[in-house]
């Protein structure tokens, strides 16, 4: 488990956490969502130690991660793809880290095979494309098999391919029962991976909610097409719902149901061709969350 | 796709790994990365060759010696190659040395690293094992072997070119001019987990090993003994008790040279322990 208290980091005069706060479970992918900015990557860095906090603490598994002898069978982490040495081969690069825990090497060839990278196991690293340097750093998240796993932007550079694997392999870790925390800044990725999400912006948590709570609190209205829609319109607007046109004929209903639209209609044998209920997608409920706390966008710098 | 497990382990007896053991295991880790580090066998390359042009310079040393008068021969300089290579050398192994911290910095494989070793001491700790090992066995491989070359280039010509009547004479210049490499090559990593630049290392390095020992000649006496009597490079020389005009006997000598190690390595240990990485 993962528990971040009352965590503030300060970079000279930017505030880059404000007084965070969050808990991330074992048995579920943790979403950690947010704009570019937001603190996203910081506060990954600073759970594991990279970088101290300003006040607050990290805690992972109730300890400090500094205080872990041997955490990468504890916590596996993919902060960076890009931070390896390019002269260095695939499987030199994992070997190094494996020789620090006593973990053998038949191990890293067994998760270069896992990631889909053997065949280029024993090839310089400077040579790989961003979604080979994603696998092995995913790789090497994995070495020691731990139950707590921090990847920040795994899907960064990969195709539909390795999208599909990583999402596969997040689901995979949490019915485990491990602790995963995934951060993105892209709430249709998180939409199709995560179980519950944390979105955060300036540094402060906006909101924390599983995806499905999510996505019903930004329920909207009713979209309703018929080829008797004037006569339709007359029976909802009848029934007390508040009833409106769409610019390609359809009805917008809102104050009330699809099922009682569909019964109201049967009752009246008005033939129905589409009932759809419509939601704010999710990317648009993250847009609009996120607005106040956005730091960096086209057009310039939002001001305060 | 579905992943192997790795052998369980026992979560107590983890904790109970001893510091020395956790130390050793980070080191050969280190080890490892310095073996597939492409830039160290550069380094190593480039100590070899500035061995070699050290000794076929004695080489033109001893050719303009046996060309002399024998009243010139008198006051010839001594071929010495601690003097000729080891200071080059030194400077290519305190390179390699601070590779060993700032390659960490420059390719960003700092962080997998501090991910895998949190204890960041233990982590410089391990470092420091390895470049121990590193630049004591380059210091006294290339001070032999500059010594052998030294010797068979001079054959049973004389002082004051000669600077040894018999061959065990060698050993304690040679022996004094790789704990100087070694020094050096720990102040380098010192150095490197200060600056986190290679360039700026490598320039302090070099200031230290070659450019401030040359210019240190142009001072007035005795400010001139005075501040050579302290620089790394001649400390060698005062350690092994051999003839020079120094000032140091070879105990103050080996306190000086552990000062340069304990601030260099003190300052690190403080910088990397409490930077942000």
């Amino acid at each position: 488990m993962i528990e971040v208290r009352e965590l503030t980091k300060r970079y000279g005069p930017t505030l880059a956490l404000d007084r965070l706060s969050f808990q991330a479970h074992p048995g579920r992918v943790t979403g950690f969502l947010g704009p570019n900015g937001a603190g996203k990557s910081t506060t990954l860095r600073v759970i594991v130690g990279l970088h101290g906090p300003t006040s607050g603490v990290a805690l992972v598994n109730g300890r400090r991660y500094a205080e872990i002898s041997r955490p990468l069978y504890e916590v596996g982490a993919l902060l960076d793809a890009g931070a390896v040495h390019p002269g260095r081969t695939a499987f030199k690069q994992l070997a190094c880290l494996a020789r620090s825990h006593r973990i053998g090497t038949s191990r890293v060839k067994t998760l270069l095979e896992q990631v889909g990278l053997q065949d280029v196991a024993h090839k310089r690293i400077g040579g790989f494309s961003l979604g080979m340097r994603q696998r092995l750093g995913i790789a090497a998240a994995l070495l020691g098999d731990p139950g707590v796993v921090l990847l920040d932007e795994p899907v960064n550079g990969l195709d539909a391919e390795g999208i599909h694997w990583v999402r596969g392999l997040m689901r995979t870790l949490a019915s485990e029962g491990r602790t995963v925390l995934l951060s993105s800044h892209l709430m249709s990725e998180m939409a199709l991976t995560v179980d519950h999400v944390l979105i955060i912006g300036r540094g402060r948590l906006i909101a924390e909610s599983s995806m499905e709570d999510l996505a019903k609190r930004f329920r909207r209205d009713i979209l309703v097409r018929s080829p008797m829609h004037v006569e339709l319109g007359g029976v909802l607007r009848a029934a007390g719902m508040s009833v409106s046109s769409e610019p390609r004929g359809g009805l917008v209903v809102t104050g009330s149901d699809t099922a009682t639209i569909g019964d109201l209609a049967a009752e009246r044998r008005i033939p129905i061709h589409e009932l759809t209920q419509r939601s704010a997608t999710l990317e648009d409920v993250y847009l609009e969350m996120t607005d106040e706390a956005a730091d960096y966008r086209a057009g310039g710098r939002r001001s305060l | 796709m579905t992943l192997q497990t790795a052998p369980s382990r026992n979560a107590s007896a983890e904790t109970t790994v001893s510091v020395l053991a956790s130390v050793m295991d980070v080191a050969a880790a280190e080890w490892l990365k310095l073996r597939t580090m492409r830039a160290a066998w550069v380094v190593w390359a480039g100590a070899a060759v500035s061995t070699l042009i050290g000794l076929i310079i004695i080489m033109g040393h001893v050719g303009s010696y046996d060309q002399a008068t024998p009243g010139q021969q008198a006051s010839f300089e001594s071929a010495d190659p601690a003097v000729a290579v080891m200071p080059l050398v030194a400077f290519f192994i305190g390179t390699l040395s601070a590779l060993v911290m700032t390659t960490e910095f420059s390719t960003g494989s700092i962080a997998p690293s501090l991910v895998a070793v949190p204890q960041r001491r233990t982590l410089l700790a391990a470092k420091s094992v390895v470049v121990t090992c590193v630049a004591l066995a380059g210091g006294v491989l290339f001070a032999s072997l500059s010594q052998i070359g030294a010797m068979l280039i001079l054959g049973d010509r004389p002082a004051p070119l000669n600077p040894w009547t018999h061959w065990w004479e060698a050993v304690p210049p040679a022996a004094g001019t790789a704990v100087t490499t070694l020094a050096t090559g720990l102040v380098a990593l010192g150095l490197g987990a200060v600056l986190r630049s290679a360039a700026a290392t490598v320039a302090v390095i070099g200031a230290l090993t070659l450019v401030v020992p040359m210019f240190a000649h142009v001072l007035p006496e005795p400010v001139h003994l005075w501040v050579a009597s302290v620089l790394i490079p001649n400390l060698a020389p005062q350690i092994a008790g051999a003839e020079s005009a120094y000032l140091l006997a070879p105990p103050v000598a080996a306190a000086v040279l552990a000062f340069y190690v304990v601030v260099t390595l003190g300052a690190a240990s403080l910088s990397f322990s409490r930077r942000d990485s």
